[in-house]
């Protein structure tokens, strides 16, 4: 199965994109791009405009104007739609009476899949065993499940999946985890939104992050921690000769207290060989606020007019970091 | 095409509202039979009698279109577009075929196909009931089957147009409740009001045309009065076309949130 998927096949590309609904901007000139082969996490508080793009991406919701599309094509001139994208979006609805196996049925007959791959999907998440059952009884991870099943049916390169991690249970979003990871490994590109940046954090190679329907940054993960939350706390009984040794080094640091020094847009890896070189006595380094969600909250929040990495947000992805 | 047709086939399958209305039909169909053996004395009296004129002959075998019968193919031609909207499948649907105008062609032609099996369902129910009945009250079987030719092409048209009707008022009301109380509102109230007042404008609408299609299910006296076959067979499939292609483009192709 994973053989047969070519990950420079496709990928997917936002682009000058706006979308307005009567007198709401949901979407104001966002472009990205998701590099193939990569789990993307599209993040956004509520409200951001990731629904929409989605949406937009899969030919369910017009786009006032710009771009979305797969591969180059846009979603409704493709010419299998399921055996190219996959998607799962979060108010995707069964009909109660209908039994699991019949949904992906009726999937796999629109789509001209062979039947065969019904029971192969229900057994790839697990529901196998209920297959038989009505939609109706099914708990929400169950739900979630057969949703993914409906969109692994035609075995696509591109896995589009909005929210998928809502309403299931912690053992549920373990699973999740595990499986998207599986699904990448086998070169499939993956594009996830999320508000849940931990969650992200954990899986993401790639994120774009949204606000007010304004792309906020795009890159790899690592690279946009480090560029943006990264500082280090240095507890060091020679603090003077330490912002000497900064200053030469071109990195910004203060002190914070007697012996503390706050030394800004640096990693440990970076910083690390700069004080063995200066052969500086360190008793703590604390790497202070690199995680997703300081990122996050300062490229999001209300209070930050201009975003602190914006230039990257047209355009493909930077490649991964050295 | 010819998939996405399967697709709204199966689904139709796999959902309980149309079987609802196979028995609704069946239901109509038994209660037909049961007015064709039915004979007024006067002064309130009926009798059951087997049927031997012509006219009744013919009203045994389309049983499934009188009293109403028919309005069940509208009904799943409603289902058939509706459904979607009642319980948000449309998302996943218009994953599956994201090209809508073939989708809601195919709801139609999966619509018309329906209508043409409740009728199919109608005429095994007379072979079922009907029969036995005719043949017990003495009637002749073999005169009956004469007729056939007579109605049962007008009858497949008219369940299959009325369908193809019940596909457009879906689309274009887009609410099941909505559209089956429409259909209601339109045959008890709306076509007897206007065919009693403007008799010129009644036999256009959808009910006396279907009654057309079906013509030889109607009284002689009361066909005089219809459109001719062919007209009003046009008339009826432009009841159901008219309202596909709007609601197309008012409901059908608008924004799926």
């Amino acid at each position: 199965m994973a053989s047969s998927i070519r990950a420079d096949a496709v990928a997917l590309e936002v682009a000058g994109l706006h979308k307005r609904f009567g007198t709401v901007q949901a979407v104001t000139d966002l472009s990205f791009g998701v590099a193939p082969g990569r789990i993307t996490g599209f993040l956004g508080p509520n409200g951001a405009g990731k629904t929409t793009t989605l949406r937009i991406l899969l030919g369910l919701v017009k786009a006032t104007a710009g771009t979305a599309t797969i591969g180059g094509q846009r979603y409704e001139d493709l010419a299998q739609p399921l055996r190219r994208v996959g998607a799962l979006l979060e108010s995707t609805s069964f009909h109660p009476a209908r039994r699991a196996r019949d949904h992906l049925r009726m999937c796999a007959i629109g789509a001209g899949i062979e039947r065969t791959r019904v029971a192969e999907v229900l057994d790839l998440v697990g529901l196998a065993d209920v297959g038989g059952r009505r939609v109706g009884g099914f708990s929400l991870g169950m739900r979630q499940r057969l949703g993914l099943a409906a969109a692994l049916l035609g075995d696509p390169p591109v896995l589009i999946l909005d929210e998928p991690g809502n309403g299931l249970d912690p053992q549920g979003i373990a699973w999740l985890r595990d499986f998207l990871r599986y699904l990448a490994t086998q070169g499939r590109t993956v594009l996830i939104s999320s508000h849940l940046l931990a969650e992200m954090a954990q899986i993401a190679d790639d994120v774009v992050i949204i606000a007010a329907g304004h792309a906020r940054a795009s890159g790899p993960l690592s690279s946009l921690t480090a560029q943006v939350g990264s500082a280090m706390r240095v507890r060091t009984p020679e603090p003077d000769r330490l912002l000497g040794v900064m200053a030469a080094a071109r990195f910004p640091a203060r002190r914070l207290t007697e012996d503390l020094v706050l030394v800004e847009g640096v990693t440990p890896d970076r910083l690390g060989p700069v004080l063995a070189q200066s052969q500086i006595v360190v008793y703590e380094l604390i790497n202070q606020s690199t995680d997703l969600e300081s990122v996050f909250l300062s490229l999001t929040g209300p209070e930050i007019a201009a975003p602190a990495v914006s230039p990257a947000a047209t355009g493909q992805p930077a490649a991964p970091p050295p | 095409m010819i998939r996405s047709v399967r697709a709204e086939l199966f689904k139709l399958r796999t959902s309980p509202g149309p079987w609802v209305v196979l028995g609704a039909t069946l239901l109509f169909t038994a209660l037909g039979i049961v007015v064709v053996f039915l004979v007024g004395k006067g002064h309130g009296h009926v009798r059951f009698v087997a049927p031997v004129s012509t006219f009744r002959l013919r009203r045994l075998i389309g049983s499934g279109f009188a009293v109403g019968g028919i309005w069940m193919a509208a009904v799943v031609g409603v289902l058939a577009v509706t459904g979607e909207y009642r319980h948000k499948t449309m998302t996943q649907t218009l994953l599956v075929e994201p090209r809508r105008g073939t989708l809601l062609a195919a709801k139609a032609v999966a619509a018309l196909i329906w209508g043409i099996g409740l009728a199919i369902a109608s005429l095994l129910f007379v072979g079922a009931m009907g029969l036995p009945l005719l043949h017990t009250e003495g009637g002749s079987v073999s005169r009956l089957f004469d007729q056939a030719g007579a109605v049962l092409p007008g009858l497949f048209a008219a369940f299959a147009l009325l369908a193809l009707l019940g596909a457009g008022l879906g689309t274009l009301v887009k609410n099941q409740v909505a559209a089956v109380v429409t259909i209601l509102a339109i045959t008890f109230i709306v076509e007897p009001v206007l065919d009693g007042l403007l008799p010129e404008v009644g036999r256009w609408l959808p009910s006396a045309a279907a009654a057309a299609v079906a013509g030889g299910l109607a009284p002689a006296g009361e066909r005089a009065h219809l459109l001719s076959w062919w007209l009003a067979a046009i008339v009826l499939a432009a009841w159901g076309l008219v309202p596909i292609v709007v609601g197309y483009f008012v409901t059908f192709d608008q924004d799926v949130t």
